[in-house]
């Protein structure tokens, strides 16, 4: 396996939901072990962007895509992609926590069980180091058979970003992850970001400006379906080069 | 008087009516397993264990009430019926939910009810122009056999077990479902792992509900199953069931005649297997999903 980080390249990239097109001809690169900030007015495509890595698009009946887009060497859009195998590289966590109904082990060892992972021993390790990972192990430890919804909504996230964890990754997918949470949450959050950075690229959609600019390495500014900018995250804040995203971020937008 | 009393004393006597409701509706219960049970009871004492639940000849005219014939077709009809009906009321409930499209689900419910409401008479029917005959060439015979009414209780059941493992399917969040694809599971993976690991449960009960049903059922069973009293010597002989048999017998024992309490014994059993059922949907209710 190799913890190599890997860029992200999209090259004239066009969903469309039927006859709706929401993503227009995107052209970008994220460096590998890089945090990427995804910003720009609900609706204008960013979850769609997001599901496009995982393929979770695939799940849209009707849903059309044009366009490339590699995973390091590994091609994303086509007919015969291992989704399998894309989805262990590219993880996501979601808005909403969505832990399964089980254990706080078993969310975690969900991954690595369906890689075929059996040893107790093995798992048990696993486990532990996702949980580490996540700054949820002080937390949870010897309450691994509780039920995960008996854990804080903050907690069942980072549990989400543990369980991503487990599969090892090379890309996370991170669709809003905040929204639903408390200050202190968002926070941890944040924080479990930064120490994620290097080890694994990362395309964190926010709402939250402030988070883009505490957190990210580069900002992608989209509207209406279009890559407006994209650049390091200082510049695209301080120096916007496009009225639009200065507008955006100004607030003047919406 | 001011409103306020007027208000008390109708509040009053709306509670004396509700009591005495309650109370009425717990007499009738108590008279109901008391009647029963004692005329099981002096039933069992005169005849002994072995010539009743445990006997395998019955001729109450005789004075011959072995009725594990019947006890065995009873298990076997039901048996045949829940095993034959899960799978196909499973796989309904998966495609109508996981497979097809969202906007079929409600059409397919409608259907599927529709199909829950036709009366058990319409299944015996159906049974014998259609499931007697197959029967007939499959395990030769007349085709009035246990396989028979298993096969047409099988038929009546799946519309209400698909429905109720629809419902149980229903309130399995799409985040789960795409918890579970975004960690590499297939969708094979996701149905067994996610969704049908988390309505374990409901998925139970309604097994149980079915099993309640093939067991009490009387006539769609009595349609078919032949009413032969001894036992059957395989699926594809005729036989009886304890329903089939107490609605064959009831003209036959009136009260008063000798054995009537046979039917006391017969129905006792089936009454204490459903309560059993009963008991046992109650115990796994209430358990939220997961
Ligand atoms: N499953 C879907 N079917 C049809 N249209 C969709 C679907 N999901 C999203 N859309 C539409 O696509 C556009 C982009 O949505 P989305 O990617 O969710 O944007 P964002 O995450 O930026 O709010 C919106 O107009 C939305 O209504
Ligand atoms: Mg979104």
């Amino acid at each position: 396996m190799d913890n190599e980080a890997p860029h992200i390249n999209v090259t004239q990239l066009s969903v469309a939901y039927g006859d709706q097109w929401v993503l227009k001809d995107v052209s970008m690169t994220v460096p590998g072990g890089q945090v990427l900030a995804v910003i720009g007015p609900s609706g204008c495509g960013k979850s769609t962007l997001l599901r496009v890595f995982n393929r979770l698009v695939d799940r849209v009946a009707g849903v059309h895509i044009k366009g490339q887009v590699r995973v390091g060497d590994f091609e994303v859009i086509g007919d015969h992609v291992d989704l399998v195998e894309l989805r262990q590289k590219v993880g996501m966590v979601f808005q909403h926590p969505n832990p399964f109904p089980f254990s706080v082990f078993d969310n975690v060892a969900y991954g690595p069980r369906l890689q075929g992972i059996k040893n107790s021993t093995r798992l048990r390790i696993l486990v532990e180091n996702s949980l580490k990972q996540a700054s949820l192990w002080d937390e949870v430890r010897g309450k691994l058979r509780r039920p995960a919804s008996s854990l804080s909504g903050g907690q069942q996230q980072r549990l989400c970003i543990a369980r991503a964890l487990a599969v090892s990754p090379q890309v996370l997918l991170m669709d809003e992850p905040t929204s639903a949470l408390d200050p202190l949450s968002t926070a941890k959050i944040e924080e479990l970001v930064l120490t994620l950075k290097g080890q694994y690229t990362v395309i964190l959609v926010t709402h939250n400006l402030q988070q883009a600019a505490r957190v990210s390495d580069f900002t992608a500014f989209f509207r209406e379906g279009h890559l407006v900018e994209l650049g390091p995250t200082k510049e695209v804040f301080t120096t916007p080069r496009q009225l639009a995203t200065e507008e955006f971020l100004t607030g003047r937008y919406e | 008087m001011t409103v306020h009393q007027k208000n008390l004393r109708t509040e009053r006597v709306q509670h004396a009516l509700f009591l005495a409701a309650a109370a009425l509706l717990i007499a009738l219960g108590f008279a109901f397993w008391g009647t029963l049970g004692w005329g099981a009871l002096r039933f069992f004492l005169r005849h002994g264990l072995n010539r009743t639940i445990l006997g395998l000849r019955y001729h109450p005219i005789r004075g011959q009430f072995g009725l594990l014939p019947f006890i065995i077709g009873s298990l076997a009809v039901t048996l045949i019926a829940t095993v034959l009906a899960y799978p196909l009321a499973l796989s309904v409930a998966i495609t109508a939910t996981m497979v097809l499209p969202r906007r079929w689900l409600s059409g397919i419910r409608q259907a599927v009810a529709s199909l829950a409401a036709i009366p058990s008479v319409i299944f015996g029917w159906w049974g014998l122009a259609m499931v007697v005959p197959l029967v007939r060439n499959l395990g030769g015979g007349t085709g009035f056999s246990v396989a028979a009414a298993g096969m047409v209780l099988a038929a009546m059941i799946v519309p209400t077990l698909s429905l109720l493992a629809i419902h149980a399917a229903m309130r399995v969040p799409e985040r789960w479902v795409e918890g579970s694809l975004a960690l590499g599971a297939t969708p094979d993976q996701t149905l067994g792992r996610v969704v049908l690991r988390s309505i374990r449960a409901p998925l139970v009960e309604a097994g149980i509900v079915a099993v309640g049903r093939a067991l009490g059922e009387t006539m769609a069973v009595q349609m078919v199953i032949g009413g032969q009293t001894f036992m059957p010597r395989s699926v594809f002989a005729p036989g009886s069931t304890l329903t089939s048999e107490i609605l064959n017998d009831i003209g036959l024992l009136p009260p008063g005649a000798l054995g009537h309490h046979v039917l006391d014994v017969m129905a006792l059993l089936l009454l204490l297997a459903m309560y059993g059922l009963v008991l046992l949907v109650e115990r796994i209710g209430g358990r939220e999903v997961g």
